[in-house]
């Protein structure tokens, strides 16, 4: 079998110009649940779907305060996003200590896709292996930013990342019109909603333990819902479970083919009944594999998914 | 590239046996996919312009900018590996910076390039980094003139009258050697920037790209890097359409 | 020869008694037989010096003044500097004390300009007034507790982020205190009173028309100009000020006078000054 010898680390370029190090860390975001992000004119929501190891096992935090004014969610390896966000804080912290002013969403994600991107061009270090939602309210309105371990930020009206994200993005496109239009807080919180619900598999529903939400805007701080607080949103819905059938995966989810990296909630081979409350029974049915991506699946890697953030 | 699989194109800082450094060379075919950048060098400055190829519509228009200020008279624009274009851009600002702490004076742009030169080649000597993944065009005003160059990964930097990059620098270039740039204005490079970039666009029609244009002038701008104004660029961007629909009519009923 | 003016010497101690070193902070040279008994110090006095800075806040704005002198000591060493200091659009930095320090605050403050508003600025996030006095404080202050202090006390003037003006102070031990008519040096013992005579509570500049204040602060200029012996009748002024044009958008314009001289002076009170130098009462 002919082996991919350009992928071995981040200081190798293939013939073609690409650093598939760097490809691999973006196929870590999809290793984790998704987490989706959208804005009106006032306000940015972010909402996300928690994962649990195993049944009594707590679900894995999936949205950071930052400031006040800022927060962030993620997907993909948890403990990188926490290395991020304290880094996010300290810069927040400096911000307010030295200017009085909080720190702008701009200036904050670009310094964490400068200290990303020094990751991929030396060698010993590895890429992160998280994609971050970057929301934040500040003097020039509401921003929200998607973060990719490549060292690339660019601003959205709406964006998602994680599992089956491509669905909430189909979701977003479809409905950005009205979400971009909405003076309606709750409106857009459960435009964010129904795009997360969109990921959900077949056997999953939203339920106030699974599901994170976030808001920021004007006159009103960061503020997250969790657990109870969650349900008076999830309780705005017209369904909790995915609409749509599961054959209409995208092209972008091997969820079901492994996951062995020690993301959010390291997933074990525990047996589990089909309990619609567990939304991580999915992966544990099947995640029985233990070898990194094997030498096939990366050399033939079809998508056009690149490092590349201009074409 | 024959020597694909030879095992010399594995590592950075090695020559391969006909005398090659591959990484460098693969390091250019990151670039050659990008958007395509370009600039003019004027009698009066420079300017630079950039296709930004639109790969979503949740993008927010008019954000993501793509041309940055090394120092107040300096700008870049770059096409590759955008991260890496952030890195080289930051090396810029700091040398810079530290030229300036040292002389009380702002940097010259050939010397400015000769420090990034000197940065960029080192990225190709040790097998403990890579090469960077952009071609960068530099254009200033200093104390003699406007200056525009272009650096690539090996760290080569040459200065040009008109240069382009990305992937439709074939078409760019070709368009640049007819412009007399003894005469040409900023304010008129402006429309031929956009007349440019639209034509480099036409390979890629299948996606959208949005412009970005800056320009630095001592009469237009003071000798500032500076994005230029919203309503020269929308006057631009009309510009560089209606041309083409006199050339190509027929390509146009259809969108 | 030894260029430090301390050790030029003086009158010998019989004749006039003793120097007396805490004068004014003249000089913290001591007597031979107290140099052991404390680290040696380089940084702790300025050399070339500028005095007052003036300023207050009208109704649209704040206005703004320094002279272009630089003494030192009693010398009048130079004649051309610029005292006030723009950074950003609408911000203005008045620094008196140290001249040497004043040219690293104008370098430190070029940086902080290019970092905040040049690098990728995608318009917007303003560098305001309020963030370059707070900065500024951070910077005396932490030199301050280096036991290095910048040896100046400064007043930066503009708008907060609401469009009213904003001016305060901060000085070499970083104490900061904000006022609508504040003064430095010299300036906050003979300017401030007059100042305060126009804006008697700190609320009253609402009622401030320009001209009003600028004949208040050409009038400070002058006193200034009277009674410190550090001051010159060569100075600059800066106005900045807020005006809603007829579309209702806020336009700011930022205006940089230089080489005003004092006009109107009379110096017929001079004759009636006695107990100075070899006139006898």
């Amino acid at each position: 079998m002919f082996r991919n010898n350009y992928d071995n680390d981040s200081v190798t370029y293939s013939p073609t110009g690409r650093l598939f190090q760097v490809e691999y860390a973006l196929e870590a975001i999809k290793q984790g649940s998704a987490a989706v992000g959208l804005v009106s004119k006032s306000h940015v929501v972010l909402a996300a779907l928690k994962r649990n190891a195993e049944e009594l096992g707590s679900y894995q935090k999936k949205i950071i305060k930052i400031d006040d004014h800022m927060g962030i969610a993620l997907a993909g390896l948890a403990p990188d996003a926490r290395v991020l966000s304290n880094f996010l804080r300290k810069q927040a912290m400096s911000s307010k200590m030295i200017f009085n002013r909080p720190l702008s969403t701009s200036k904050a994600v670009l310094s964490i896709a400068d200290k990303a991107q020094e990751n991929t061009q030396s060698y010993g270090s590895r890429p992160y292996g998280v994609g971050l939602l970057i929301a934040g309210y500040d003097e020039t309105g509401a921003h929200l930013y998607e973060f990719q371990p490549s060292g690339s930020v660019l601003e959205y009206y709406g964006a998602a990342i994680g599992a089956r994200s491509q669905a909430a993005r189909t979701y977003l496109e479809r409905n950005l019109d009205t979400i971009l239009e909405t003076d309606s807080v709750e409106d857009l919180i459960v435009h964010g909603l129904n795009a997360l619900r969109d990921t959900l598999s077949q056997d999953v529903e939203l339920t106030f333990k699974n599901t994170s939400v976030s808001v920021v805007g004007k006159e009103s701080g960061f503020t997250i819902y969790d657990d109870e607080e969650v349900q008076q949103w999830l309780d705005k819905l017209d369904s909790v479970s995915n609409a749509r059938n599961r054959d209409d995966d995208d092209n972008d989810n091997n969820e079901d083919s492994n996951t062995n990296t020690n993301e959010e909630t390291t997933t074990t081979t525990t047996t589990n009944t089909n309990d619609n409350e567990n939304p991580a029974s999915e992966e544990t049915t099947t995640a029985t594999e233990t070898a990194p991506e094997d030498d096939t699946n990366t050399t033939t890697d079809p998508s056009g998914d690149r490092m590349e953030t201009d074409d | 590239m024959t020597s694909i699989g030879t095992g010399y194109d594995l590592s950075n800082s090695v020559f391969s046996p006909d005398g090659r450094n591959f990484q460098v060379e693969y390091a250019m075919k990151a670039v050659e996919n990008g958007g395509t950048s370009i600039g003019i060098k004027c009698k009066d400055g420079v300017v630079l312009a950039v296709e930004k190829i639109i790969n979503s519509k949740l993008l927010v228009p008019g954000k993501n900018k793509r041309i940055q200020t090394i120092d107040k008279h300096i700008g870049v624009v770059y096409s590759g590996l955008l991260p890496d274009g952030r890195h080289f851009v930051s090396r810029g600002r700091d040398e810079a910076q530290t030229f300036k702490s040292f002389y009380k004076t702002p940097i010259s742009v050939p010397h400015l390039m000769d420090r990034l030169g000197i940065y960029v080649q080192n990225y190709t000597c040790y097998n403990s980094v890579r090469p960077f993944g952009v071609v960068s065009i530099v254009g200033g005003i200093d104390s003699n003139g406007p200056h525009l160059y272009m650096i690539e990964p090996s760290g080569t930097s040459w200065g040009y009258s008109g240069a382009a990059t990305g992937k439709g620098r074939q078409t760019a270039k070709s368009e640049l050697e007819k412009l007399d740039y003894e005469t040409l204005t900023v304010r008129e490079a402006v429309k031929v920037a956009a007349k440019i970039i639209h034509q480099a666009h036409e390979d890629n029609k299948d996606k959208d790209y949005e412009l970005e244009i800056s320009w630095i002038s001592l009469e237009e701008t003071k000798g500032l890097h500076q994005f230029i104004p919203d309503d020269l660029l929308a006057e631009a961007i009309k510009y560089a359409k209606e041309d083409e629909d006199d050339d190509e009519e027929d390509e146009e009923m259809e969108s | 020869m030894n260029h430090d003016p301390f050790h030029w010497g003086r009158p010998n101690q019989e004749t006039y008694g003793t120097y007396n070193y805490n004068i004014a902070q003249a000089s913290n040279q001591q007597h031979e037989s107290q140099l052991d008994d404390f680290p040696k110090m380089h940084t702790q006095q300025p050399i070339i010096t500028g005095t007052s800075v003036v300023s207050l806040k009208f109704k649209d704005g704040i206005i703004i003044a320094a002279d272009n002198l630089g003494s030192y000591g009693s010398l009048l060493r130079f004649n051309n500097l610029e005292r006030l200091i723009k950074v950003g659009d609408e911000t203005v930095v008045g620094i008196s004390g140290d001249i040497s320090d004043l040219q690293q605050l104008e370098r430190i403050l070029a940086q902080l300009e290019i970092e905040e508003e040049i690098y990728d600025s995608d318009g917007g996030h303003k560098l305001r007034a309020p963030h370059v006095h707070e900065y500024l404080s951070k910077i005396l202050y932490n030199r301050r507790s280096k036991m290095d202090p910048l040896w100046n006390a400064v007043i930066v003037g503009g708008f907060n982020e609401d469009g009213t003006p904003f001016l305060k102070y901060v000085d070499l031990l970083g104490v900061t205190y904000g006022s609508s008519t504040l003064a430095t040096g010299f300036g906050s013992h003979l300017a401030v009173p007059l100042l305060r005579q126009l804006i008697p509570n700190d609320i009253d500049y609402t009622k401030v028309e320009e001209e009003d204040a600028r004949k208040v602060l050409e009038n400070c200029m002058r006193v200034l100009f009277y009674r410190d012996a550090r001051a010159a009748d060569k100075y600059s002024l800066v106005t900045i000020k807020s005006q809603t044009s007829e579309s209702g958008s806020k336009q700011i314009t930022f205006n940089h006078e230089k080489e005003l001289k004092v006009e109107n002076q009379s110096w017929k009170f001079a004759k009636d000054i006695s107990g100075y130098g070899s006139k006898q009462l």
